[in-house]
């Protein structure tokens, strides 16, 4: 008999017996699952965390900021300094000829949560009057843009569903002023955070200080940023660092996706070594239970070699069908799942990368926990497993 | 106690199963361990945080800083002890990408006594930065990190300019201190003084990051925030009060919804293990059933094969779990870098030889029913 042969009569004769050794073809299925199905959840954070924040990312955004500053609140740009950044090379131009740039001012503040009436920061932009055309995706979905010297808002969607008094119409007390809500807005993919816009001068005057924290521009094209970059070095005493909007978000996000990778693996690692422990101690025993059944087969001249391939065979099929289980049910439960660790709220996505990485996790799981009881079946002492009960 | 030979030589009865059981307990409560203690770490921190030290910034950070003078209008408002102030500079060593925060002390005993939990200085220490204007205390890892000693002037960069229009700032270390921040996530934070920070620089001279406002009372902690906020209120210089204690809990809130998924993560470990437990057990009674019957005859009542079983699975259980637990101690440290300020409480401990025994008796309960109702004839055939 050859080897294909072999292997195709021993497997079949395994997945046959499946329902008489229930119990333990079910621990290592549900051990697996269990351990997949963690780790596509945590990893769905992730995914889920990035396409909301990278879902805007545009390639010819840059953002400019004072040299060495981490982020924008210890970046200070000096209302003389901006109109010299208008005029970078690589900017674009509207219709009107003037520079698609715009600089900001940001506060953070506190609002009310609609549900619980706890307090919750949000970030307040003062944005000058090129807003409109650096940020494209900005869709007014209700209400008007805010004029210029009035103290007037504009928030994002997202504020108007979670917090109270930002729903167009509504007044807000800052700084002993009164502001008025004027528009309610969506940002092209992203739900994240909640954003609130206004009147630079407006914002500064009231907040009492008198320099922004960025400049955003859109550039020709992104080939532009080495010109740009180029120019901002030629110029070492205006200490300004340009940087692409996407690196400013991964920046951004650093620390998120540190914690979150780690605790991923490092779960998804330890649940995986529990679950080969416990498929290797289900086949063992499988194994132990069919002593008999593999002694005669060698004694009809079956080899070592399909055997072992066999064995390994199952225990992989037990834990895809566990991993299938996993990505499942964290599918089912997680995908579209709300979440909002470390304070940004993002949907869980599922997607076929990081299913495709449980499977892979639990073929290993499978393939690993067979070894030990595939060599100990072959290795079977055929006159002794003979008169086994 | 006669039986604990028993118990151990059916513990044995197949020592790589017996193994590979043991080997998943302990992982299992090895995650447990980790992940129960953040949580319960978090808890005990957000606990542990003063209630009665209130922090008193601008109600908007971006905006202008709160001017120095209101020390003595918050010193006016009923309940509060004590007021003290600090001031931040932002900083950076050499390289743009090594931040240096530098938190600058109003001149005061105040820091000695104010908030161990925050940062702790040695009296001598606190003496040396106050007598030097441009001294600075530093941190153990900044030691490590940029290979500072005492002694050393360090030049730090800030886009905070001096009246001399540089933005160069230089520091004598003259001590150490030792930080402990819950959330802290910065490079590191050094402490200079205050008096050489404000006389120095251009803009934003007479003010202020933040008060620390002491309740008398810490029971009265929520009102006196209140009285605080209240008095600034409709001001262009409006305030938020927040104790440490409250604000440890909004810093652990952010953390979100970790409560969430550790519950989710620790279930599915503990089901996994259930599971694989219990079908450990059957396979086990199955496999012993002669065995069993055999001790019947010798006169082993019902209940004491039961307890044997149960017995066996309890010991395994519990072993695995203390050595489980133990490595999640030792791995602790390493979880802390994401959580500063954390330990592990011992309560986990006890938590989890609960949780063990639960597992034992939940997964052993059928089988061992089962095998204690045995009929000798039956088992003895084989039937």
């Amino acid at each position: 008999m050859n080897f294909t042969k072999q292997f195709w009569a021993l497997l079949r004769m395994s997945l046959t017996a499946v329902p008489q050794r229930l119990g333990l073809v079910l621990t290592i299925v549900v051990g697996v699952a269990c351990a997949v199905g963690v780790l596509v959840s945590m990893l769905a954070m992730g995914v889920g965390a990035r396409r909301e924040a990278m879902g805007n990312v545009r390639s010819d955004r840059i953002i400019l900021m004072s040299a060495g500053a981490p982020g924008p609140m210890q970046s200070s740009l000096g209302k003389d300094i901006v109109p010299l950044l208008y005029d970078l090379p690589g900017i674009r131009r509207n219709a009107k000829g003037s520079p698609m740039a715009a600089a900001q001012a940001m506060i953070f503040t506190q609002a009310r949560e609609k549900l619980t009436g706890d307090r919750v920061g949000f970030a307040l932009f003062g944005a000058t009057a090129g807003l409109a055309d650096t940020l494209p995706e900005l869709r007014l979905t209700s209400g008007r843009m805010f004029e210029p010297g009035l103290h007037e808002l504009i928030a994002s969607n997202k504020c108007a569903r979670q917090f109270s008094n930002f729903a167009v119409g509504d007044k807000r007390v800052m700084r002993g002023g009164e502001w008025a809500v004027v528009g309610n807005f969506d940002l092209g993919s992203g739900e994240g955070m909640c954003v609130v816009l206004a009147d630079a001068e407006t914002i500064l005057s009231a907040f009492r200080i008198n320099t922004y924290n960025q400049v955003t521009a859109l550039l020709q094209s992104p080939r532009e940023f080495t010109q740009l970059t180029e120019a901002l070095k030629a110029n070492p005493t205006l200490r300004i660092e340009a940087r692409r909007e996407a690196e400013v978000i991964e920046e951004s996000m650093k620390r998120f996706n540190g914690i979150l990778n780690f605790v991923s693996y490092f779960i998804g690692a330890i649940m995986a070594v529990a679950a080969t422990f416990g498929a290797a101690n289900s086949l063992y025993a499988i194994v132990d239970g069919r002593r008999r059944e593999l002694a005669t087969l060698c004694a009809l001249g079956f080899t070592p070699g399909p055997l072992i391939t066999a064995i390994l065979a199952e225990s992989a099929l037990l834990a895809l069908s566990g991993a299938f289980i996993g990505v499942g049910l964290a599918w089912f439960f997680f995908n579209g799942f709300a979440a909002s660790p470390l304070g940004f709220s993002f949907q869980l996505a599922v997607t076929a990368p990081i299913a495709g990485l449980g499977i892979a996790w639990a073929f290993v799981m499978g393939i690993v926990g067979g070894v030990l009881p595939a060599v100990k079946a072959a290795r079977l002492p055929v006159t002794t497993a003979l008169r086994a009960t | 106690m006669k039986f604990l030979p028993l118990i151990w030589s059916g513990i044995w009865r197949k020592p790589v199963r017996t193994i590979l059981t043991l080997m998943q307990v302990i992982v299992a409560f090895a995650l447990f361990g980790v992940l129960q203690g953040m949580k319960m770490g978090m808890d005990q921190a957000i606990a542990d945080a003063r209630a009665d030290v209130l922090y008193v910034a601008p109600a908007a950070s971006g905006g202008a800083p709160l001017p120095r003078a209101f020390v003595e209008r918050l010193k006016l408002i009923p309940g509060v002890k004590t007021v003290a102030f600090a001031d931040a500079l932002f900083a950076t060593y050499q390289k743009p990408t090594q931040p240096v925060y530098v938190m600058a002390l109003e001149s005061s005993d105040v820091w000695l006594t104010l908030f161990p939990e925050v940062l702790r200085i040695d009296p001598r220490d606190l003496q040396a930065l106050r007598e030097t204007r441009t001294g600075a205390l530093i941190t153990t890892d900044m030691v490590k990190q940029y290979g500072w000693r005492v002694g050393d002037r360090i030049p730090l960069t800030s886009p905070t300019l001096q009246r001399n229009g540089s933005g160069t700032w230089p520091f004598d270390i003259v001590g150490t201190f030792t930080p402990r921040e819950i959330g802290d996530d910065s490079g590191g934070y050094i402490l200079a003084n205050y008096a050489y920070l404000d006389e120095s620089r251009v803009l934003n001279t007479g003010t202020v990051r933040n008060f620390y406002a002491i309740a008398a009372d810490p029971k009265q902690a929520a009102g006196v925030a209140e009285a605080i906020d209240n008095s600034f209120a409709n001001s262009p210089n409006e305030t938020r009060t927040a104790s440490f204690r409250e604000n440890s809990q909004q810093a652990m809130q952010s953390i979100g919804d970790l409560d969430f998924a550790i519950r989710s993560i620790v279930s599915a470990v503990l089901v996994a293990l259930l599971f694989s437990v219990a079908t450990m057990m059957m396979q086990t009674t199955r496999e012993r059933t002669p065995e069993l019957a055999v001790l019947k005859t010798l006169g082993f009542s019902d209940r004491a094969v039961f307890l044997l079983l149960v017995g066996e699975a309890v010991v395994a259980c519990v072993v695995g779990a203390v050595i489980g637990l133990g490595l999640a101690m030792v791995a602790f440290p390493y979880a802390e870098k994401f959580v500063p300020g954390l330990s592990m409480p011992m309560a986990v401990i006890k938590v989890g030889v609960v949780g063990a025994i639960l597992v034992a008796l939940l997964s052993t309960a059928v089988p061992a029913f089962r095998a204690s109702k045995l009929e000798i004839v039956d088992a003895l055939a084989g039937r």
